[in-house]
């Protein structure tokens, strides 16, 4: 009986001890995000190239929604991706980009994308944080892939890296049946 | 001479009625206590253990502007609370709510007083009461001859 009560102390502590290096390793400063699996806060406002831009008009595609701003460091790490990203969806009519520019302004996302390079899709400009806090972000970069129904699918936090698209992303578009994918459009 | 004291008692005086420095915030708009309030029990996203009010980051700030359109646009503390619980999950609550897996945190220390003073309680039953295996053991094995012998001469030997 004694030796019972014994092991149940011993494998409780260790219990508690394994919780505790397993927790040293968590990182302080990501949060995880309570917004997948939820609906995608719409939002509809100016974009850098001067037109109006509204989220839920790519409703019916999947949708990779990158907060970026010409201020931080990592965007520019992450740019070369999204650059050959957008070049290799090109042509697939089911998958679109939409950056925001948050924080940011017009002429610094301006020199930003002469310095770095172009990707060709657009941008919606959110000079006072207002979409990007809609959206749960506390840095940059973060990206969110959001499915054809309007629900948020994914969450990256930091920059997007080379394969991530055909890790992340294509298991989920390949494993939503198109039929469905239709529906809203 | 005398004029001087009651000078100097005038001056104390009115330095005494006059309103602190700080309190410049009584002709600020009457929401702003609420804004202050709900920026207070808010964590700014980007600091480890700042509130939104405390915070001099930019999110912070931001943050401090959403919640004052929200407030000036009529919504409660709860529905601004929520949207960003909605948002940044429980990490946005500098102190946490009793709700879901925090209920553990709440309650476990009471379970294990609990669990310690039933514990205790059986101990303190079992140091009482003679246990059943002196009784069985003083019936079990009786005394051997020679131990008996042994203690009558060690008896003997004693001085009492």
């Amino acid at each position: 009986m004694k030796n019972i009560w014994q092991s149940v102390l011993l494998l409780s502590v260790l219990a508690i001890l394994a919780l505790f290096a397993l927790g040293l390793h968590n990182d302080p400063h990501e949060i995880p995000s309570p917004l997948v699996n939820r609906p995608a806060p719409d939002f509809a406002t100016q974009a850098l190239d001067g037109q109006p831009i509204r989220l839920a008009d790519y409703r019916g595609k999947w949708v990779l929604l990158n907060f970026w701003g010409s201020w931080c460091v990592s965007c520019v790490a992450e740019h070369p991706y999204l650059m050959e990203l957008a070049r290799n969806t090109r042509q697939r009519s089911d998958f679109v980009i939409v950056g925001v520019d948050f924080k940011d302004t017009e002429q610094g996302a301006a020199q930003f994308l002469a310095r770095h390079g172009n990707p060709g899709y657009r941008h919606a400009f959110d000079p006072g944080q207002k979409i990007a806090i809609d959206w749960g972000v506390y840095g940059a970069p973060e990206s969110y892939l959001i499915d054809p129904t309007g629900m948020i699918r994914l969450k990256q936090t930091g920059p997007l890296y080379p394969g991530w698209f055909e890790k992340m992303a294509l298991p989920l578009i390949q494993a939503t049946p198109p039929s469905h994918q239709g529906e809203s459009r | 001479m005398r004029y001087q004291y009651v000078l100097s008692l005038f001056l104390l005086l009115s330095l005494l009625g006059s309103p602190p420095l700080a309190a410049s915030n009584r002709n600020e708009d009457p929401s702003e206590a609420l804004v202050r309030k709900i920026a207070r029990d808010l964590r700014c996203a980007v600091c480890q253990n700042q509130s939104v009010y405390e915070s001099n980051s930019d999110l912070a700030k931001d943050m401090l502007v959403v919640i004052r359109d929200k407030v000036q646009a009529g919504e409660t503390e709860t529905a601004i609370r929520d949207y960003f619980f909605q948002r940044y999950g429980d990490y946005i609550y500098l102190e946490p709510t009793a709700e879901g897996k925090n209920k553990i945190l709440w309650w476990a220390p009471f379970l294990g007083l609990l669990i310690g003073v039933i514990a205790l309680w059986r101990a303190i039953l079992h140091w009482r009461t003679p246990t059943s295996r002196d009784n069985t053991a003083a019936e079990s094995t009786p005394l051997s001859p020679e131990m008996a012998q042994r203690i009558r001469r060690d008896l003997e030997k004693t001085e009492v």
